[in-house]
């Protein structure tokens, strides 16, 4: 059944009915003036602009570097943190409430307070986007030394290993799947944190200073055109994390 | 179907080595010791209370901001938002999910749609929606039912596309109606699924109604916050830390509940 | 072509003057809800160097548990197992074990896997990778060597673990019901390499399995088992040299015995129990 939908153009073009329909009804909006609708032609003009201005490629550059600075000190720190307390009961005992107490509080509403402490800039953002990256990566990590098979360990006692031994050939392949998840949610949480952060803040360069300058200008096409961007890119960064996932467990049937 | 930069599905499988009832007490030492560690440090005078108040000054603040009533307005109005604008985006969401599941012709027009705004931060649509609909209820409440919508969609969608196709052939063997065949099969089987998509909806949909009332309020937990910043009142800041952290934990706690008690034949 | 392993030429032939293992009175229990429960009662059994005993018995009846107590993974109990006048009281690699899962490291190629048994030993690095190589070639396994384990078929990867087991050389190997998880005609192939492996090898080996017939065509000797708790209820020698043909009367013979020891008796009783009572229609 459904034989025709399976084939590719076919799909391809039932699939751009809908975004078709919506740019007409947004050009029939527009042209019955309504004062914040930009018509879609604009936003071609507004990527233009903002191209040849220079202003989107200053801010994009901003914001990666803010979301990789912060997944660069957020993730091992959760992956160290997720690792010894997977395999030292006491420092899951120690530690692992205070941080399961900390979790709890959405990303975002440590702003204010950091804002305090710290004042309201680069540092303070960058503390949030290493927290969102942090979380993330040290839930993986737990899990996945908490839940490596009792069979393999017991491979690693008759093959008399060490402790050195255990982690390095036992427990932390054995996690790698998870470890790795746990990145890809940073990835993604420090990319989200990023844009809220710059939307809060709102000071300097980076994607979500521009979204808010452009809700204060009432620009409807410029936010368009940094949405998309957003989007875009936050598929890509991912899109490039999955393909170095693979490639680093190919040894699992199932990515194979 | 789809890929993005967090899978739902991954999302579910995480946070559940945690369980606050099988704590034994020492768990409770670290945590103890730090709040003692906190209160003293402000007593000695090492950190000036504009800078941290101890934690009997944030229990003050909240027992005050409780008498006045003023918390449990933040709260309230939080929570109300919450609560409408996720019971939009879920049924919404679960009405989407269930039509493109069932309809291949469905899922061919609306999905690559879908997928595009899906690659899109919720948070990112804030100012935009600003923009159209202003900073009152509309916009907070819109907010949470897009932050609801994408999880709820697409929990809805695997959920009755990962009905295995045996299920299907042992109905047709029992010759079940298809009245019959929704009731036994299709909906107990979906509904582990439906139910975590519920739980990720909601606890996603709190971390972002918290952003947007920081950003553009007058009423709520995330504004309650972001006042409390202007006015340099830490006190209220980290009362605020600390209720938007155990509302989020209960509304997670209660929604596995929900779910363990609904799919205990999975692992039973 | 020989398919010895290129450590053993320097070792002198008679290898097999090495690997006795003495079990005395050994007991184990478990606790069980509160309860101590008896899974091994009174174990007495010498095996002789370089000899290939199986042991068989009804589900529940302590083998596995008795070679957890081998290797050293378990040293919980009372009694005496000793391996060359030694107590055993860990694991060590002059135990081998292969168990019934390949239990492989599925992140490793077959040759890292098989290497990784290595790194405890004082063999030389330099030397590793030929006696990798010559015990991958006497599993048959050549050409697999950057193989995952998941990429190998069951037998393969059950020839792998016993070729990680035999690479440090111990003394006694263990097989827990190594080819439990197999197919019948796969599994006929892997015994008659297990018996290829033992007549080059000449360790001692000790092997857990619940196939009569398997027990008889590798075992100079089958341990017949009886459960809860275990105990050893008869040992029958088995008279073949090796190679053996499995057409033997001889070993149809004893077959049929050890069948019908095994479900005679409390373990027919226990049978008997466990059929199916299908509900009786009311008579109309």
């Amino acid at each position: 059944m459904n034989g025709w939908l399976a084939r590719f153009p076919v799909r391809a073009a039932i699939g751009l009915v809908v975004p078709a329909l919506l740019i007409l009804w947004w050009h029939w909006r527009t042209s019955a003036q309504i004062a914040t609708f930009a018509p879609p032609a604009a936003v071609g003009r507004a990527l233009a602009e903002l191209l040849h201005s220079g202003d989107l490629l200053r801010d994009t550059l901003s914001t990666l570097k803010r979301a990789f600075a912060g997944l660069a000190i957020g993730a091992p720190l959760g992956v160290a943190a997720g690792v010894a307390m997977g395999i030292w009961r006491p420092v899951d005992r120690t530690l692992g409430p205070l941080l399961h107490a900390l979790r709890q509080v959405p990303m975002i509403g440590w702003l204010p307070l950091m804002g305090l402490w710290f004042g309201v800039g680069e540092g303070t953002e960058l503390i949030v986007i290493s927290m969102s990256a942090f979380f993330p990566s040290m839930l993986n990590s737990h899990a996945g030394v908490a839940q490596v098979e009792r069979r393999y360990l017991d491979v690693g006692s008759i093959l008399r290993f060490n402790t050195a031994q255990r982690i390095r050939f036992i427990l932390l392949p054995a996690a790698m799947p998870l470890v790795l998840t746990g990145i890809t949610q940073a990835l993604a949480f420090s990319w989200i944190a990023t844009i809220g952060t710059e939307l809060l803040t709102g000071a300097g360069s980076g994607l979500g200073v521009a979204m808010s300058q452009a809700q204060v200008q009432q620009r409807l096409d410029v936010m368009l055109v940094v949405i998309a961007v957003t989007a875009a890119l936050g598929f890509l960064i991912n899109q490039i994390f999955r393909r170095l996932r693979q490639s680093l467990l190919r040894w699992q049937p199932s990515v194979q | 179907m789809a890929t993005r930069a967090f899978d739902y599905q991954i999302l579910a499988q995480t946070g559940r080595t945690f369980r606050l009832e099988r704590l034994p007490l020492s768990s409770f030492v670290a945590p103890l010791a730090l709040l003692a560690l906190w209160q003293l440090a402000c007593l000695t005078g090492l950190f000036p209370p504009q800078v941290l108040v101890p934690p009997s000054g944030v229990a003050k603040a909240l027992a005050d901001m409780t008498a006045s009533g003023e918390l449990q307005r933040h709260v309230g109005d939080s929570l109300q938002r919450l609560l409408i604008g996720f019971v939009i985006g879920a049924l919404a969401g679960m009405a989407f999910g269930a039509t493109i599941a069932l309809s291949q012709l469905a899922e061919a027009a609306f999905s690559p749609t879908f997928l595009t705004l899906w690659q899109v931060p919720v948070i990112a649509f804030v100012p935009m929606m600003v923009m159209f609909l202003g900073i009152d209820e509309p916009f907070k409440v819109a907010v949470v039912a897009i932050a609801s919508f994408f999880p709820m969609a697409l929990a809805t969608f695997d959920g009755i596309r990962g009905v295995p196709r045996n299920w299907f052939e042992v109905a047709k063997i029992y010759r079940l109606r298809l009245f019959q065949l929704i009731r036994r099969i299709l909906l107990p089987a979906t509904v582990p699924a439906i139910l975590t998509g519920l739980r990720i909806s909601l606890t996603r949909a709190w971390v972002v109604l918290v952003a947007a009332e920081l950003l553009a309020a007058d009423s709520g937990i995330g504004q309650m916050m972001e006042m409390g910043r202007q006015l340099f009142q830490i006190d209220v800041v980290l009362a605020g830390v600390i209720v938007s952290g155990l509302i989020g934990f209960l509304l997670d706690r209660g929604a596995r509940w929900i779910e363990s008690r609904a799919s205990r034949w999975r692992t039973a | 072509m020989s398919p010895y392993p290129h450590a053993r030429e320097d070792r002198p032939p008679t290898a097999a003057s090495r690997g006795a293992l003495t079990i005395s009175d050994l007991d184990k229990s478990f606790q069980i809800g509160g309860q101590a429960r008896r899974i091994l009662d009174n174990i007495n059994l010498d095996v002789r160097p370089g000899e290939f005993v199986s042991i068989v018995g009804a589900s529940g009846c302590g083998k596995s548990t008795l070679l957890r107590l081998i290797v050293g993974l378990d040293t919980d109990y009372s009694g005496e197992l000793r391996l060359d006048g030694e107590r055993i009281a860990t694991t060590s690699l002059d135990r081998g074990i292969v168990f019934q899962d390949h239990r492989l490291f599925p992140w490793m190629t077959l040759e890292q896997n098989i290497e990784l048994a290595l790194l405890n030993t004082d063999t030389p690095k330099a030397r590793r990778a030929r006696i990798v190589a010559d015990h991958i070639a006497l599993v048959n396994l050549t050409g697999f060597e950057k193989a995952y384990p998941h990429q190998l078929s069951g037998g393969m990867a059950q020839r792998a673990a016993i070729a990680r087991a035999l690479v440090t050389e111990p003394k006694l190997l263990l097989l827990d019901e190594p080819l439990g998880a197999l197919d019948a005609l796969t599994r006929v192939h892997v015994q008659n390499e297990l018996q290829r492996i033992w007549m080059t090898q000449r360790s001692t080996m000790v092997m857990v399995t619940h196939d009569v017939e398997e027990a008889l065509y590798l075992g100079d000797r089958v341990i017949v088992m009886s459960p809860n708790p275990g105990r050893i209820r008869h040992i029958v020698e088995v008279d073949l040299p090796h190679p053996r043909d499995r057409r033997s009367p001889l070993l149809h013979r004893l077959k049929d015995e050890i069948l019908a020891e095994l479900t005679s008796g409390a373990d027919a009783e226990e049978a008997r129990d466990n059929l199916v009572h299908l509900p009786s229609r009311e008579v109309r």
